[in-house]
């Protein structure tokens, strides 16, 4: 009799005036009638999915850790490797009075270096990177709004066929500035010492 | 129980083991979880990932790996910092000291040479493969930005870190590059004062450059890192299957 008197007591305390309860105001109970407390806010696309997908997933220890580690020794291996054995390339004390017989960007940027000889500056060297990095990149996302639900690439062609135009443009003019430029940037074929009109070589560092 | 054994029990036993390890070895399912949600670098990750994400067919780890090479690379430009100074007279003799009377420093060198070489061209990767995957797409879209503002940062350190060992690529390579930027319309006088510090190549661009290469531009990827592997678990884990 005098446990269910206290409990009912207890659940009682609402300093809220019974003319102005709202609905929210009616669900509320008090701390001491509530044991436990709220944590943390799960949205239910937020979070992997357990109950709904019971077979999807697996244990991130070890499945995805053991891949990683492996991937980061390999990766610790090969770097260990490419240090003892190729030397970083490191040139003649710089010489602003010296150039040299040919001058090349870093490789990322050499496309850009490259269609300096086709276009205008402003062209090459500001619109281009301009398009590719603002229209290309960042606000890809934002155009392809097609269809949400299509990830494969065949669901998708056009994107994808422009996407690939543009990573292959991108990338052919970089081979070109890589390894076929030569002194003064002029055409040279690499490693082909039988013709005679061009210079051959590899004219890059890395 | 012979005497490794127990000499294992008692430093598993000790307070000092009990105090860094909260718990045993994980072999069942509640401890995994625990390994990974109680750790605070493994805690990165969900305790249970989706089954077609840990194939290496579909990320490759390209991401994981452009992490672990900017990690790589911290540690190698850490120990090479010691060894130099970012000043026209000195910055080259400290180049070639550095390779020879340096312990480990040649090593050291190429490892940060090659690794960052490798770490644009995996970050390059990684961008094509969340394409081919359509993993842009909603609710992902902001995380392809950051991820783009992360290969900007990749290729802004690589460049910044291309001039400091004042050699003949180097400069010229540097030089090429204030060209270009000296081509920009309307702020093109700015944007030599400010970032290269002059209309030349010289000691002040020198010093710019070290002053990004070393703090500024580490410090704001490292932000924008974080902001990347928080949006992949809020977006619901990586994308797919296909």
């Amino acid at each position: 009799m005098t446990d269910q008197k206290t409990e009912k007591e207890s659940r009682v305390v609402l300093p809220v005036d019974p003319t102005r309860r709202t609905e929210i105001d009616k669900q509320r109970v008090p701390m001491s009638a509530r044991p436990y407390r709220l944590l943390a806010m799960v949205k239910q696309d937020a979070v992997v999915r357990v109950q709904k997908e019971p077979d999807d997933t697996v244990m991130t220890w070890p499945h995805l850790l053991s891949i990683e580690f492996l991937a980061a020794t390999v990766m610790s291996i090969f770097l260990l490797l490419m240090g003892l054995f190729i030397n970083a390339p490191l040139e003649e004390l710089a010489n602003g009075n010296l150039t040299p017989p040919v001058a090349k960007a870093p490789w990322y940027l050499l496309g850009l270096q490259e269609l300096l000889a086709y276009f205008h500056p402003v062209i090459s060297g500001v619109l281009v990177p301009f398009l590719y990095i603002l229209g290309g990149a960042f606000v890809l996302p934002f155009i392809d709004r097609a269809n949400p639900e299509a990830k494969k690439p065949s669901e998708r062609k056009t994107t994808v066929l422009l996407f690939s135009l543009f990573c292959i443009l991108g990338l052919m003019v970089t081979f070109v500035g890589v390894f076929f430029r030569g002194p003064g940037y002029s055409i040279v074929t690499p490693l082909l010492p039988f013709f005679d009109n061009f210079t051959s070589g590899l004219h890059f560092a890395l | 129980m012979s005497f490794l054994e127990r000499v294992d029990q008692a430093i598993r036993r000790s307070p000092a083991w009990r105090s860094l390890f909260r718990n045993p070895y994980p072999n069942d399912e509640r401890s995994r979880a625990y390994a990974v949600m109680n750790n605070v670098f493994l805690h990165l990750h969900p305790v249970r990932v989706r089954q077609h994400a840990v194939k290496f067919a579909y990320t490759f780890c390209l991401g994981g790996l452009s992490f672990f090479l900017f990690l790589v690379l911290t540690v190698t430009g850490v120990y090479l910092m010691f060894f130099y100074i970012p000043s026209t007279t000195s910055a080259y003799s400290d180049i070639l000291s550095i390779q020879a009377n340096v312990a480990f420093g040649l090593i050291t060198r190429n490892i940060h040479r090659w690794g960052a070489h490798l770490m644009v061209f995996f970050v390059f990767l990684h961008m094509m493969r969340v394409f081919y995957h359509g993993a842009y797409k909603p609710p992902r879209e902001f995380n392809w930005v950051v991820g783009v503002f992360l290969l900007l940062f990749t290729i802004a350190l690589s460049f910044t870190g291309y001039l400091l060992p004042w050699d003949q690529i180097s400069y010229w390579a540097i030089t090429i590059g204030l060209n270009m930027a000296s081509y920009t319309p309307v702020i093109n006088t700015p944007i030599q004062s400010l970032i290269f510090g002059g209309i030349e190549v010289g000691q002040n661009t020198l010093l710019r450059f070290y002053v990004l290469h070393i703090m500024v531009l580490p410090l704001i990827t490292a932000i924008f890192l974080a902001v990347h592997f928080w949006r992949i678990r809020k977006d619901g884990g990586i994308s797919g299957p296909l």
